[in-house]
């Protein structure tokens, strides 16, 4: 096969493979489950940075 | 007492039928996404890719991601999605099209809103041409006076709608920090949490400081006022910035206090050309009074679409897209006509395939009073649990009058009073002010139109100008034969009333009152009092 036919059918892999990944962490909501382990670690952030507190 | 004739979906749901199953207590987050059958999953799934590429064109800007570690409140914006999930609970067909289309034209505004501060503020961007030529707002404000301001030449900055309002929608924790902050420099807690954690916000020295002026609305309430007072001191002393007060009467059905708000309007459209340098344009003004009828007329059609037995476009998203639309855009940016006529569109195909979206109606409900929806998906689980039917709420039920879009003398000189007339007429003004007639009269006048047999009463225990009616409510409830459900809640601090002790109100009072069983009991208890 040449190099040209196989352009195609790289694409489709390539969509292929992007719909698979980004489905299984879409239906299994992995996004927001990575996230929500973030939160903990940018709270110590917020909380060590300093404000100018004044009423 | 009234009853509405039960409506029974013939048609048996795509994908699962209880979508209970996807909360899990261990978890701040959903377990998994609903399966809603094949082709709706998918479609879901395309606007959940499509909610990713805004975050992400947002993020990859260096100037945002500065001011992503710069602000507390940023943080919620990670939680989007969630956000999103909780606005589809249970939505098939024209209905999730509906709230997607409405929530993600939000979501993108919103993302631009921030943007737009990011890129002004003195901490973060620092572009000081264009910090030259923004004007900050309240986030209950109505920007009628600048409807006549080209949006290329002059910025309006709804600051305050990024930084408590929407971030609360998708993290219920958000402010509760800015509420920890505001008491601890005393002030009192008994205010409503909303300009109570704006107050906090401006304390603790984490709003965008950006803008050559500020113009500030007598909103609604204690609260708002004191909020106001600490955040223009802060405006004005340290940063320098002028802030106009924008005094508008509040017992907007008197015909006499029209001429009054009227010069209100002026004075605060030559304030904002003092301190821009940019003038006042008619073509401008009158092209947004043709958008502004125009949304009207789609929210009306909208309306009229719910008051039939296949409401289609309800809940938070109604309400919310309404609030965006009407007050911080009003007729300004030409994309929000385009999104009105296909939500209209996609309502009217609804209506006429006879669309349901739960296995039944039970009752036609109308939300009153000052509601916590947005942090909660309270409207969508009362029709998958108990198949009650939000029609519409209180914020949602706002102008139906159309506003003079000609450009004549005669025209020019009404544009003010118009102007004056949707200010003074504004989300969370117009019903909780403006006397006896507009907060209880309206509400039976609304069930009568509407054919709704329950009025469902957000009871916010923290504000005032509800709380005082509660015995004509329930009093004239009596007479009419409406079922008034009354629901507590403390807005957006959930340490008062968490999410399953609203819900929990309403469990009591269908079984006990109502003496019904719920439609899907997998949703009677819900964990998700700690999920964001």
């Amino acid at each position: 096969m040449s190099k040209i036919a196989k352009i195609p059918l790289i694409l489709l892999g390539i969509v292929l493979g992007f719909f698979v990944v980004t489905f299984i962490v879409y239906f299994f909501n992995l996004d927001m489950k990575a996230t929500a382990m973030l939160e903990p670690i940018l709270e110590k952030w917020y909380d060590r940075l300093e404000h100018n507190q004044y009423i | 007492m009234k009853t509405v004739e039960k409506v029974v979906n013939p048609v048996r749901r795509a994908g699962e039928q209880s979508p209970g199953k996807i909360y899990n207590e261990k978890l701040k987050v959903r377990a998994r996404r609903e399966w809603r059958g094949v082709r709706d999953t998918f479609y879901d799934y395309t606007r959940w890719l499509y909610l990713m590429s805004v975050l992400g064109r947002f993020i990859v800007v260096p100037r945002n991601i500065k001011g992503f570690f710069r602000y507390r409140w940023m943080m919620s914006y990670l939680f989007v999605p969630h956000g999103m999930d909780k606005f589809t609970i249970g939505l098939r067909d024209e209905a999730l099209r509906i709230a997607h289309t409405s929530f993600n034209f939000v979501i993108a505004d919103v993302t631009q809103a921030i943007a737009n501060c990011f890129r002004g503020d003195r901490r973060v961007g620092n572009d000081k041409a264009y910090s030259d030529k923004c004007v900050i707002t309240d986030e209950n404000s109505m920007v009628t006076f600048m409807m006549g301001f080209d949006t290329d030449k002059v910025h309006t900055i709804l600051r305050e709608v990024p930084t408590m309002f929407a971030s609360n929608i998708f993290h219920q924790f958000n402010v509760m920090h800015y509420l920890d902050i505001a008491q601890q420099y005393g002030i009192p807690g008994d205010v409503c949490p909303m300009p109570e954690a704006e107050a906090g916000i401006s304390i603790e020295d984490d709003f965008c400081v950006l803008g050559c002026c500020a113009v500030q609305n007598n909103t609604t309430c204690d609260g708002s006022l004191m909020g106001n007072g600490i955040i223009a001191k802060r405006l004005e002393r340290e940063y320098g910035l002028p802030t106009f007060q924008l005094a508008t009467p509040l017992r907007h059905k008197e015909p006499d206090v029209l001429d009054y708000a009227a010069r209100e309007i002026k004075e605060a459209i030559a304030f904002v050309e003092k301190h821009t340098g940019e003038k006042w344009d008619w073509d401008v003004y009158f092209t947004a009074a043709k958008r502004v009828n125009d949304a009207t007329r789609c929210r009306i059609a909208q309306m009229e679409i719910n008051s039939t037995p296949y409401p289609q476009f309800f809940g938070a998203a109604f309400s919310l897209y309404n609030d965006t639309n009407y007050m911080g855009n009003s007729g300004r940016n030409a994309d929000f006509v385009a999104k009105d006529h296909k939500l209209l569109a996609l309502a009217q195909k609804g209506y006429e395939a006879k669309r349901m979206y739960a296995r039944e109606y039970r009752h036609r409900c109308i939300v009153w009073g000052v509601q916590p929806q947005y942090c909660i998906d309270m409207l969508y689980w009362m029709v998958q649990c108990w198949g009650v039917m939000p029609l519409t709420d209180m914020l949602s039920v706002i102008n139906t009058e159309m506003i003079a879009e000609v450009d004549t003398p005669e025209n020019r000189e009404q544009a003010y009073r118009d102007m004056a007339m949707l200010n003074m007429e504004m989300i969370m003004r117009n019903h909780t002010h403006g006397g006896y007639k507009v907060l209880v009269d309206e509400l039976w006048e609304l069930c009568e139109q509407m054919n709704a047999d329950m009025v469902m009463m957000w009871e916010h225990m923290s504000c005032k100008a509800l709380t005082g009616m509660h015995g004509q409510f329930e009093e004239q409830a009596r007479a009419r034969g409406i079922h008034i459900m009354w629901v507590s809640h403390d807005l957006c601090d959930p340490r008062v009333f968490t999410r399953q002790a609203i819900r929990d109100q309403v469990n009591s009072y269908m079984r006990t009152v109502l003496r019904e069983e719920p439609l899907d009991p997998s949703l009677e208890i819900i964990p998700d009092n700690e999920a964001y």
